[in-house]
């Protein structure tokens, strides 16, 4: 397209769908890898703004790790000294590329405070975030997906009205008050439940998965209400389409038009939302840990960001980063699988 | 019917725009109509339960629940009011313009803001007031930054809608500039959609800033915030459960209020939720603006 006009009536498909920068490549290569090769792309792209984000971060704040490191009493020529040793005095494409370069290895470098290296301390916090999100996830889709199939299949029923109240309510309640609750509720007033701390899974199913239950719940509350009333929204709206009515002169039962047919459709709008909620399930995760107390990442990037521990704080987003990317990938899998079309649409 | 009656019709918004007045009534107001001083302590009656002197009881110093919980309305909200302004004026113009780029201006553009929407809020709003200052300031800065892909989405994808109306169209065959087009056609039609999303933006910020509040960061204590209030009651849950309550009840209903004035305002404006235009193209079910753009994604923030 001609720079400096406006072409009219082709602009309805984003980019990456009508070729983008990388739209020659339609020619070149087959169906399939031509779209494998444009989500890596894409993927990659995403990966280093976003690295550069988190980098810049670091690099334009004000901390200046030498002169807290070495004291009150240092004089400018130890500071500069030290920043040198550090790599500090570099450029910014410079240190960006020698921090990524590292962290591709697994080396995310070192706490300027405790001196424990970043890797360490994220390998210990990483599977309790994995955990409470993973159980959340489970929870959220366990309750979200049963609930909105029951109200899309009873439009204006009593089931639908009820659980559009309990899902609009539910999404306006702040994580940690939800949290709250159920800490008052069954581990203050009923004592079923531990409402603090966290028991890796090698100590044993249930002691790992009773630690979990309470904050995976209030995480999932949200969650579970967003994938039920889109859920219930799209198939109410496949349940209008012309192939329902196909099928059901075809004579098909109206389980399997639902199950086999319907549904499958309905679905891939909750996949993508699902893959937009992880990131805010990362973020509430934080959260969520400060209320059960458990040692987490955001744990972690919590108190170094009080401590300005600035290796700490870009390793804690750069791994979180990475999942939501990771998470992304299979999203984009799954929906190609949901609906084969759009897999089509670009051979 | 005008637009007002509208906008208002269901009972349900009516109730919501009432709390919403109360709310910003209280937050013009700041502490002027709270019964006792918010911050004056009176240890020998702690944790009491609600009494005639202290219609929702007192906390762990004694402090007066209700005072708190009217003191702490005027930071959270002018914290979210800042937050969404913030959102808007950095996601609205480049969404519109974005809609009018080249291919591969287009692509980048695009993966800068999938970029953004991969960071989680809340980690990258701790990791800011860690970098920079832990203050209001800041974590209102990192929210809005944050809040702008979610109006950058939404302004683009109703743009692209109206730009491919033939009205536009044909002002263009008279020779107007890009510019001309957005003022005239784009801005005044992108604006209803916009309002929706700024009432459902401003429930989120209310999660988001409450959060971080509740997280410490932000609002020093011993000044009240709803998000500190919880905080604080949290590690007396044991003594009484019953004062952390109100924080978290003031929240949720701010935020139903604005989600329901969002509704409202989508009824009652003619705001997309969704589709487009007479002659656009309809958007996939699976696509990302269209969802964003649908009535769900509002309320996700925190």
């Amino acid at each position: 397209m001609e720079a400096g006009r406006i072409s009219i009536g082709t602009r309805t498909t984003p980019s990456y769908e009508r070729g983008g920068p990388f739209g020659f490549m339609r020619g070149i290569a087959p169906a399939v890898s031509g779209r494998v090769l444009r989500l890596v792309l894409s993927t990659l792209t995403v990966a280093l703004f976003s690295t550069l984000l988190i980098f810049a971060l670091a690099y334009f704040s004000p901390s200046n790790p030498a002169a807290t490191k070495l004291g009150e009493n240092a004089t400018p020529q130890a500071i500069a000294h030290l920043n040198h040793v550090m790599g500090l005095d570099r450029g910014f494409f410079a240190q960006y590329f020698s921090w990524i370069g590292n962290a591709i290895h697994g080396d995310l470098g070192v706490s300027w405070f405790s001196g424990v290296p970043v890797g360490t301390s994220i390998k210990t916090g990483l599977p309790v975030d994995l955990s409470v999100t993973g159980v959340a996830l489970v929870m959220a889709l366990l309750m979200g997906i049963p609930a909105g199939i029951v109200a899309g299949t009873r439009r204006g029923g009593f089931l639908d009205r009820g659980i559009n109240a309990i899902s609009s309510t539910a999404i306006t309640l702040p994580v940690f008050w939800i949290g709250m609750v159920l800490v008052i509720v069954f581990a203050v007033k009923a004592k079923w439940l531990p409402a603090t701390g966290y028991v890796p899974p090698s100590a044993g199913l249930w002691p790992w998965l009773s630690h979990l239950l309470l904050p995976a719940f209030a995480l999932a509350v949200n969650v579970a209400a967003v994938v039920a009333r889109l859920l219930r929204n799209s198939l109410v709206a496949a349940l209008d389409e012309n192939f329902v009515v196909g099928a059901t002169v075809r004579g098909l039962s109206p389980r399997r038009i639902l199950y086999r047919h319907v549904l499958r459709n309905a679905l891939a709008p909750t996949v993508t939302i699902i893959g937009l909620e992880i990131p805010q399930l990362l973020g509430a995760a934080v959260v969520t840990e400060a209320l059960f107390a458990l040692p987490g990442l955001g744990q972690l990037a919590l108190t170094a960001a009080q401590e300005h521990d600035l290796p700490v704080i870009q390793g804690v987003l750069l791994v979180m980063v990475a999942i939501v990317l990771v998470c992304n990938l299979a999203i984009d899998g799954l929906l190609g699988w949901l609906r084969p079309a759009t897999r089509r649409k670009h051979s | 019917m005008s637009a007002t009656r509208r906008v208002f019709a269901a009972p349900s918004t009516k109730v919501a725009a009432f709390v919403l007045l109360v709310v910003l009534l209280l937050t013009i107001t700041g502490g002027l109509f709270a019964p006792h001083d918010p911050l004056a302590q009176d240890v020998p009656n702690q944790f009491k339960g609600p009494t005639s002197g202290h219609l929702l009881g007192t906390d762990y110093l004694g402090r007066d629940t209700l005072s708190r919980l009217i003191a702490g309305t005027r930071v959270t909200i002018l914290g979210s009011f800042a937050t969404v302004a913030l959102g808007f004026l950095l996601g609205v113009l480049p969404g519109i313009i974005s809609a009018f780029l080249g291919r591969t201006s287009e692509f980048f553009v695009m993966r800068f803001i999938d970029s953004l929407l991969t960071l989680p809020i809340i980690v990258l709003a701790v990791a800011a007031t860690g970098l920079f200052s832990n203050g209001t300031g800041a974590v209102v800065i990192a929210v809005g930054v944050l809040l702008a892909p979610r109006f950058f989405r939404i302004a683009r994808a109703e743009t692209l809608g109206f730009a491919s109306e033939q009205y536009v169209e044909a002002a263009q065959l008279f020779g107007a500039s890009r510019f001309w087009v957005i003022r005239r056609h784009i801005w005044s039609k992108v604006l209803p959609t916009l309002a929706v999303t700024s009432a459902t933006s401003l429930g989120s910020a209310v999660l988001a800033l409450s959060s971080l509040d509740f997280l410490g960061i932000g609002v020093k204590a011993p000044a009240p915030s709803w998000g500190g209030m919880l905080a604080s009651d949290v590690q007396y849950l044991y003594q009484d459960w019953s004062a952390a309550i109100w924080p978290g009840l003031a929240i949720a209903i701010t935020v139903w209020a604005c989600n329901a004035v969002a509704d409202g305002l989508r009824d009652g404006l003619g705001a997309h939720a969704g589709g487009h235009g007479a002659t656009g193209e309809q958007a996939p079910a699976h696509d990302l603006d269209s969802l964003l753009t649908s009535e769900l994604a509002g309320a996700q923030g925190a």
